[in-house]
């Protein structure tokens, strides 16, 4: 029998000690991680994250999706491969409107579908109603709700005509619009667009009758009126000619040509829709106007791109092909990324614990800010949270800077806004909180540690809101605090549930108070979240659609809102609103830092962390940088064979030139700058 | 033994509208909709998605109207992957995970079948402690821990075999063994305690009396008896490796069925759910068919009016 | 007609069990394993606690020792990435798994051997029935059954009284623990199933054999002869499959954990610490080797002691 059981023990130890003596063998002085062998065939492969949901560029709003339609979409304007501010695209240039709420884009001549079939402004036209459409069902419509009517539209709303005129929303309490000079030739439809706003109500008859039973001035005025539908003709879009379009908006934005580079704002081909109906986005109908082409569609295997010859800037594509590969696994990634199968993946895929071992692949390893932030919100509705100063308890008692050391791969927030990825911003953000100090006449180390970590004061405010902190040798404790009031809810996955525990643990370590964790399936805890049900705190992630502060800001604006804490406050709305009807972009910055300001002394949400890229490519890919948004113009991304030419020290690729691209990049913006 | 045969082959397809029914219940119990996302909806988006797949209907509407088409064979199209038919997922999904599954299973059977049935022939000799050892290590090292070990030791120490994908023979020869592991253990300890049952039953003392020889008693008589916990056990167990293998082909980066469900599930993608659901009912049903019948072959005692 | 005379004297079935078991030293190995684990994860962590001042959930105040350290004297198992000491996490992660082996085990015993029987002796229509009724619920997906059972009992909309219940179960209002029962619960209605099936298949077999045929003739009511005569005589399958079920229900728990519909964090069990340690075989081997060890020696364990068993009980072997 002792024979025996040793020889089962053999095969344990067998088989666990191999794993040991691989841990220590595995990390080799390799410069590179794992196979580095530039591809001859010229053609990149890529992992995007999960499957996409199709390839119709208005229906899904995806990460993953967004880059693969950046190789087969085209729009207005393109995101800069470096810092995603816009290039031209299919415009050549553009002309802003004093108000900066009314655009003309001058389309280039030689744009081309991928059936031949020349692109104009009337595709532009189609493209824009189409996204806004009711049966589009496309979610991100929101993000073009800018443009004149496009939210009425959206949402089947009617126009009130009584005899020949139009009843006007500023006579029942909207916004006026500010009179508009407007640019380029008048035509009837400018005419109408630049009238006025109308009043618009629901299209639904029995929610219209609430709403005008609801205003007596409003019920009067409807009496005998007819309501007109308001049709995909009256949203702010016109093809001025066949090169020409412009876009009107209901207010100035002026983040607006940014926000064009979205792949909601990209160009569908009316030729294969109408054809094909909603079958017109698979592999035998499909029709593109990117740099590349759809050559073959294996879901959940592999997405099979090729050069398109139609392209109008074909000679400046230097890949002949690229490979999407849906995987989601990150271990599994990792693995495909060491054995030389991939050439480079997808944002937030090294795992933390790998992360220490990725650096030391200094020319492979991407880490660079984001333009997304981590928080936790409160429920601001529900106690014990709807009093601000347990809220502010709980904020200060998170250690901000060890969580993002703990992370890796994270840098420290203490705003709403990340810093580093708006740099006039923060210029405004010091400025303002100057100004606020100024104007309180406290000392400068009072603004400063407004909400940093300092876990003294944490006590003494939970203390001071009822609930005594004790200590009891080295540790503390608050016996009252009611926990079972209380969870941090948050979706499962092991980067959430990382940030939560050691959250936890900074609580019971500074505060005394162990509130329960909640990891839940994705799609409960959203309804957990969006309906504000949730008790006490919920984990947030929140990436900016676009390259300005309001995409942050905006969270926390109007009801109900995307910050999901139940937060609604008429200040903080109208310090947004008046921020973006100021046409000074600098002093519009201070605007929305000061309601940054007012919001976070608020304290809806405790900061967390500014999230890094943290991916990786093979030193032969060039042309592809690790941009806020992990968004890349494939068009730039070319595959050196010669290895002295290969990335070295990644860490620098940001203000490293490298000619090529720089060269390319001018000769496209040269019309931009050329029509300015 | 046909009426038997045709009456259970009658009862499948109330049987599958009867799981399809109380899924689908659950998934309307299920909190989320498939098109919750991070960023909340604005309200005339979600009244437009609503009212276009009928949610805005009564209940007892939208059952009649789904049930309606799936009886008709129609499951129609999935919600998440638009422009994509049910039947057209499952069909073309199913290839990659029946490979796997079956060249899993059969590698588990020829192992478990020869390690079970040596080992309870030769009782505590060191075979049947050794095989017994070695399929409790298959047992207790789940498949994604063994999956990336073999990755670890085949893709990266020997450089052998891809890491992950599908593509051609090398690269399911991982995932086939991964799979098969667990499985062979599962067999083997059943197919010995099945066999030591067997051994020393009646029938086999009658056959050894009557002067059968040994190699005779075991492959006529006793393997039949002893294989029954293990065709109990397959049944159910093959119906769902063909409908794929979750951990497998989430390590493997495998396009089959199992994880597509999963997601499906997770998605609240519901007439992708129902689809797979009624698809796996059947094969469910049908093979637990095939292994009543069988036990009917393998064991004369075993009858069914 | 043996076996009649031994079950007059039922009593004596057990202790002769026991005698036999005791005399099988690999079956008292494992035996002894188990007892030893149960002992180590009911007071374990208390002594950790006591000694060293680690739990489970405490993650170093110095930053500098928020890492994965490898075993040391201060941390036998070494630490995980949070550098929370691996052998308090083992030891609180048994607890769960344990329980949940135990449990759900337990659960398809008792369900599934007397389900199982029943639908195989009475055959015929009721058999028919009752297999059917496995196979619908065999086919409806467990995750969504479990993802409905947690927003119903779980979330905010549980009702008063299910909340009172899993408080007053899980100890002082603690939300995590509430899921934990749940999960339970939820493994426990889906593991009986197969060992439904494999009873069944067994007791199809043995019931027109001489000794049923006597027993019938003799009078014995039909659930004497199903539980004292028939579920006897095929407990060798029994236990061996239900030896089988407790590492298919802990990787069945670790995939539920993986979707965030199993253990509440911070808490851990012996699969979720194996699936979290595996991500980091090649630079922290131990997050894996002393989880996998513990689970794969207790899984071990539990086999030799299932085997011998098997072998103590069997009715056939007690004749020589």
């Amino acid at each position: 029998m002792m024979a025996l059981r040793k020889v089962s023990k053999f095969y344990v130890l067998m088989f666990f000690g191999s794993l040991l003596v691989n841990g220590c063998t595995s990390s080799a002085n390799s410069r590179y991680f794992g196979k580095t062998v530039a591809p001859k065939d010229n053609i990149l492969r890529y992992v995007t994250g999960s499957e996409p949901e199709t390839l119709d560029p208005h229906i899904s709003s995806g990460q993953p999706e967004a880059r693969i339609y950046m190789a087969i979409y085209e729009g207005l304007v393109e995101y800069g491969p470096k810092d995603m501010q816009p290039i031209p695209s299919i415009a050549k240039s553009w002309e802003i409107s004093s108000n900066v709420d009314e655009f003309v884009f001058h389309l280039r001549d030689n744009a081309k579908w991928s059936d031949g079939t020349p692109i104009t402004a009337n595709d532009f036209v189609y493209s824009f109603r189409r996204g806004f459409a009711a049966d589009t069902l496309s979610s991100s419509t929101e993000l073009g709700f800018f443009i004149k009517y496009a939210e009425a539209f959206n949402g089947g709303q009617v126009f009130v005509k009584k005899g020949d005129t139009f009843l006007l929303a500023k006579d029942f309490g909207g916004e006026e619009q500010k009179p508009s000079p407007g640019i380029g030739p008048d035509t009837d439809f400018h005419k109408f667009v630049q009238s006025p706003i109308r009043l618009t109500l629901d299209g639904d008859e029995k929610k219209r009758a609430k709403q005008i039973d609801a205003d007596p001035k409003l019920k009067a005025a409807v009496a005998g009126a007819e309501f007109v539908e308001v049709k995909a003709e009256d949203i702010g879009v016109e093809a001025v000619d066949n090169y020409t379009l412009r876009v009107t908006l209901r207010q100035p934005a002026p983040f607006f040509i940014g926000l064009l580079a979205h792949q909601f704002f990209r160009l569908v081909p009316k030729q294969a829709i109408d054809k094909w109906g909603k079958e017109w986005s698979r592999k035998e109908h499909i029709v593109t106007c990117g740099a590349f082409r759809i050559k073959d569609i294996r879901p959940y295997d592999a997405l099979i791109l090729e050069r398109d010859p139609n392209y109008w800037d074909a000679g400046n594509v230097h890949l002949d092909g690229i490979e999407f590969y849906p995987v989601e696994d990150n271990a599994t990634i990792l693995n495909l990324y060491k054995g030389g199968v991939i050439d480079a993946f997808l944002n937030h895929t090294v795992l933390t614990s790998w992360i220490d071992e990725a650096k030391k692949f200094k020319d492979e390893y991407m880490n660079f800010p984001e333009n997304a932030t981590a928080y936790y919100s409160f429920n601001v509705t529900k106690p014990p949270f709807n009093d601000i100063k347990l809220r502010k308890a709980f904020a200060m008692a998170v250690d901000n800077n060890a969580l993002s050391d703990f992370r890796k791969v994270t840098k420290p927030l203490y705003d709403l806004t990340p810093s580093g990825i708006f740099p006039d911003y923060d210029k405004a953000r010091a400025k303002v909180s100057e100004d606020l100090r100024k104007e309180r006449n406290v000392s400068p180390d009072v603004l400063a540690k407004l909400g940093k970590f300092d876990a003294e004061q944490a006590r003494k405010t939970l203390t001071e809101a009822g609930f005594p902190v004790q200590k009891n040798g080295d540790r503390y404790s608050c016996p009252t605090f009611p926990t079972d009031q209380v969870s941090l809810m948050f979706n499962t996955n092991e980067n959430n549930r990382a940030i939560a525990e050691f959250v936890q643990a900074q609580w019971r370590q500074n505060l005394g108070v162990t509130v329960p964790l909640k990891s839940q399936e994705f799609k409960t805890f959203l309804k957990d979240r969006h309906e504000v049900q949730y008790i006490g705190l919920a984990q947030s992630l929140w990436s900016g659609d676009y390259m300005d502060p309001y995409t942050f800001l905006g969270l926390h604006y109007g009801y109900p809102n995307n910050g999901d804490t139940g937060f609604n406050d008429p200040k903080y709305n109208k310090m947004l609103d008046d921020a973006n009807a100021e046409l000074d972009p600098a002093k519009r910055y201070e605007m929305l830092a000061r309601a940054e300001f007012y919001l976070m002394e608020q304290q809806p949400s405790i900061p967390l962390t500014i999230n890094a890229t943290n991916w990786m490519k093979k030193p032969y890919v060039k042309g592809m940088y690790p941009n806020p948004g992990t968004l890349i113009p494939w068009k730039f991304v070319y595959i050196e064979q010669d290895p002295t030419k290969w990335h070295k020290d990644i860490e620098n690729v940001m203000i490293e030139s490298d000619p090529q691209v720089e060269k390319q990049l001018q000769e496209l913006t040269a019309t931009q700058k050329a029509a300015k | 033994m046909l009426s038997f045969i045709i009456r259970r082959l009658l009862i499948i397809i109330p049987m599958a509208l009867l799981v399809v029914t109380l899924t689908w219940g659950l998934v309307r119990i299920a909190p989320g909709n498939f098109y919750s996302a991070e960023k909340k909806l604005p309200p005339a988006v979600e009244a437009n998605i609503r009212k276009k797949y009928g949610l805005d209907q009564p209940w007892y509407t939208q059952y009649g109207m789904m049930m309606s088409n799936i009886v008709r064979g129609d499951f129609g199209d999935s919600l998440k992957y638009q422009g994509q038919s049910v039947n057209e997922i499952i069909w073309r999904h199913l290839p990659y995970s029946a490979v796997i599954g079956l060249l899993g299973y059969l590698l588990a059977l020829a192992l478990g079948l020869t390690a079970g049935t040596i080992a309870a022939l030769k009782q505590n000799s060191g075979f049947d402690y050794g095989s017994m050892s070695l399929a409790m290590l298959g047992l207790s090292v789940p498949n994604f821990v063994l999956g990336p070990i073999l990755v670890l030791i085949f893709s990266f120490w020997f450089y052998l075999l891809p890491p992950a994908r599908w593509g051609g023979v090398s690269s399911i020869i991982l995932p086939v063994i991964t799979l098969s592991a667990i499985y062979a253990a599962y067999i083997a300890r059943l197919t010995r305690a099945g066999m030591l049952e067997v051994m020393r039953s009646d029938y086999i003392r009658t056959a050894r009396a009557k002067g059968l020889d040994e190699k005779t008693v075991l492959l006529r008589h006793a393997i039949r008896g002893g294989l029954i916990p293990v065709l109990s056990f397959t049944g159910p167990a093959l119906a769902a490796l063909l409908a794929g293998t979750v951990v497998v082909e989430k390590v493997f980066a495998i396009p089959g069925l199992g994880n597509i469900f999963i997601q499906a599930v997770l998605n609240r993608d519901e007439p992708l759910i129902l689809g797979v659901v009624a698809f796996l009912s059947i094969l469910i049903m049908i093979f637990n068919l095939i292994v009543d019948i069988a036990y009917g072959f393998l064991d004369p005692r075993i009858r069914y009016e | 007609m043996a076996e009649n005379i031994e079950i007059v004297k039922g009593a004596s079935l057990w202790r002769d069990a026991w005698r036999r078991l005791r005399r099988n030293k690999l079956a008292m190995f494992g035996l002894g394993v188990i007892a030893l684990m149960v002992v180590a994860v009911i007071i374990g962590p208390m002594i950790i606690k006591w000694t060293t001042g680690y739990t489970y959930d405490w993650i170093p105040t110095d930053n500098n020792l928020v890492k994965a350290m490898p075993p040391s004297f201060r941390h036998l198992m070494g630490t995980d990435d949070a550098g929370r000491d691996i052998l308090a996490r083992v030891l609180q992660g048994g607890r769960i798994s344990l329980m949940v082996g135990v449990i759900s085990t337990t659960v398809s015993l008792i369900i599934g051997v007397s389900y199982g029987a029943t639908a195989g002796y009475l055959g015929g229509r009721i058999d028919n029935l009752m297999m059917r009724v496995v196979d619908i619920l065999y086919s409806i997906p467990y995750i969504l059954i479990v993802i409905v059972l947690l927003s119903v009992f779980g979330g905010p909309s549980t009702p008063d009284w299910i909340q009172w219940l899993s408080t007053t179960l899980g100890g002082a209002g603690n939300q995590g623990l509430s899921q934990i029962f749940l999960l339970f619960f939820a493994l426990g209605l889906v593991s009986w199933l197969t060992m439904a099936r494999v009873v069944r298949g067994q007791i199809l077999s043995l019931k027109n054999q001489e000794f049923v045929l006597a027993a019938k003739a003799t009078g014995v009511s039909t659930f004497g002869i199903i539980f004292r005569h028939l579920v006897p005589n095929a407990l060798g399958p029994v236990i061996v499959y239900a030896t089988l079920t407790v590492p298919s229900v802990m990787l069945t728990e670790a995939f539920l954990s993986y979707l965030g519909l199993g253990v509440q964090p911070p808490y851990a069990s012996w699969g979720s610490l194996a699936s979290d340690g595996v991500k980091n075989i090649a630079i922290f081997p131990w997050q894996l080797l002393f989880p996998g060890l513990t689970m794969a020696l207790t899984l071990f364990s539990l086999n030799f002691l299932g085997d011998g068993l098997r072998d103590a009980l069997d009715p056939q072997t007690r004749k020589f």
